[in-house]
């Protein structure tokens, strides 16, 4: 069953095509890398395949349903730092978040059942040491893995991820991919991971979509990142490499050197 | 011998210092200043409202339920304008701007009834509105302020965890399954109802003020949720109280007092930092 299927959707804000002319598919337990520079749609289109952003023509289905219907089989992980840092919630309240909205109105205390679960799940993503700590103290990794953690407490079939990887130091990147590789390999979940640098994500991403405001190229990895595809979005500079046979998208980290100063 | 009205406006203040202790931190981690002045300025459209219809139909009571109604129905406009597609400050805004073009011609029209009417116990009220004046709170605006106030003291506690998520990730929220449109809705008209029933006695000069800087102060001295609720309630009671006494001993008007000893401490805070 294809977990998630557009055919020429139109994203609109007011009157105006925010993304226009999307068709792709994919199936169950793959992984969509989605590639594209500032402002090209990438949070939009997680945001309508959410459900969150209703504005849009054409079809477009998530697991057979709308996404507005689909909306128990989704978890959608924001950019850490879009969250509110003055809400001072420890890390396993955050995560537990993730679990008790499916009952009730009132929430005056978190149930027992669903802090235990919380720290497992923080245990899952590598954090059992930090349940107790305030989110906005937390490291930029640290906060996208507990986010990571919440997003797995409703169990979804379909995670979207929104730049879990912006503003990471190197290490903090690769620890955050390892917990994207473990949910694939131990949970399964489809994945739709919107992301600049896709050279950390290369190994789990089955399908790469490289958009701009409208589809430039999906398909698979080497289908999509070749010099003349990603040039024609990111510029001349761009280029796809290929070092011991692992694939790299250069795009836009690119420094230059003028003769004679140090490199 | 206490007398009765000191009685009365250290209990009035006591219910002010728990309803707006809870709420200040909220206003402060969700960002709501700027919606909470629009209220307030609702509050006084309403009251003049209210005042009009009150020496149109001789009933001095409907002044604080007119004051309640356009305020929800403000709050209300506001929330829908959000739901099109405003940003919160660019909803505000426009509510803000009818509503203060509003007041101005409301206070015309008033003028003109009053000019027909005997008005003196209405020209109190409008004073009182604006300055607050706890000391002049009668038993029906005590009793109507505590069943009230405890109504929504205890709504506010049992969504308290849902308007911080709400504050946290309101997306969050929603892609869970909760319905933050339904959240904010109730944090607004809390915001209103509250204002709406403490406005008499603090006023709406200064009740911007009372509202916005105890939980300032406290999220500034903790980070835990708990601490930060305690330093805001014991504050605000503390700060009230101790302006009611001195009010009684030098006639000067107590929400002016409260007002002046929260930013001699917020001031004193930054100036420390």
């Amino acid at each position: 069953m294809e977990a998630v299927s557009a055919e020429n959707v139109d994203i609109l804000y007011e009157s105006y095509i925010a993304v226009k002319g999307l068709s792709f598919g994919i199936e169950e337990g793959e992984t969509l890398l989605l590639l594209g520079p500032n402002g090209a749609g990438k949070t939009t289109l997680l945001r309508t395949i959410a459900g969150f952003h209703r504005n849009y023509h054409g079809k477009l289905l998530v697991f057979g349903k709308t996404p507005e219907d689909a909306r128990e089989l989704i978890s959608y992980v924001p950019q850490s730092h879009s969250l509110n840092g003055l809400v001072p919630l420890k890390a396993v309240e955050v995560v537990s978040m993730g679990a008790i909205y499916k009952k009730g109105f009132f929430h005056f205390r978190v149930p027992e059942e669903a802090l235990s679960r919380a720290r497992e799940a923080l245990s899952f993503v590598g954090l059992d040491d930090v349940a107790e700590r305030r989110f906005s103290e937390l490291s930029g990794g640290q906060r996208q893995r507990v986010l990571l953690a919440r997003a797995l407490m409703s169990n979804p079939k379909l995670l979207l991820l929104d730049e879990p990887l912006s503003a990471l130091d190197p290490s903090a990147r690769a620890e955050v991919a390892a917990v994207l590789g473990k949910i694939k390999r131990e949970k399964s979940v489809t994945m739709i991971i919107a992301t600049h640098d896709i050279n950390p994500l290369m190994e789990i991403g089955n399908r790469v979509m490289l958009i701009n405001r409208k589809l430039i190229a999906f398909g698979t990895p080497e289908e999509v990142l070749r010099d003349e595809v990603i040039k024609s979005v990111y510029g001349p500079l761009a280029r796809a490499i290929k070092v011991e046979s692992r694939l790299y998208c250069i795009t836009g980290d690119v420094h230059l050197h003028l003769k004679g100063e140090q490199p | 011998m206490i007398p009765e009205y000191l009685i009365r406006a250290l209990l009035a203040s006591v219910m002010i210092s728990v309803l707006l202790g809870l709420l200040s931190p909220l206003i402060n981690m969700k960002g709501l200043a700027f919606l909470t002045h629009a209220t307030f300025h609702s509050l006084l459209f309403g009251a003049v409202l209210g005042m009009i219809l009150g020496l149109i139909l001789g009933n001095l009571g409907m002044v604080m339920w007119a004051a309640l109604i356009i305020t929800i129905v403000v709050v209300l406009a506001i929330a829908e304008l959000e739901k099109r597609g405003f940003s919160p400050d660019a909803a505000v805004g426009i509510a803000a701007s009818f509503v203060a073009g509003l007041t101005v011609l409301a206070f015309g029209v008033l003028y003109k009834v009053m000019a027909e009417k005997p008005y003196f116990p209405f020209s109190e009220s409008i004073v009182s509105y604006l300055t607050g004046e706890v000391f002049l709170i009668t038993l029906n605006d005590l009793l109507t302020l505590v069943i009230g106030g405890t109504l929504i003291f205890f709504l506010m506690l049992l969504l308290y965890r849902d308007f911080l998520y709400v504050s946290f990730d309101p997306d969050g929220v929603e892609s869970y399954g909760g319905n933050v449109r339904a959240y904010l809705m109730l944090l607004y008209v809390m915001v209103g109802a509250i204002g709406a029933l403490i406005v008499k006695t603090v006023g709406l000069i200064t009740l911007q003020v009372i509202a916005v800087l105890p939980g300032a102060i406290a999220m500034m001295v903790s980070s835990n949720i708990r601490k930060i609720l305690g330093v805001s309630l014991f504050l605000t009671l503390g700060v009230e109280l101790l302006s009611i006494l001195m009010a009684y001993r030098t006639d000067i008007p107590p929400s002016g007092i409260a007002t002046i000893m929260l930013g001699v401490i917020y001031g004193a805070l930054l100036f420390r930092r």
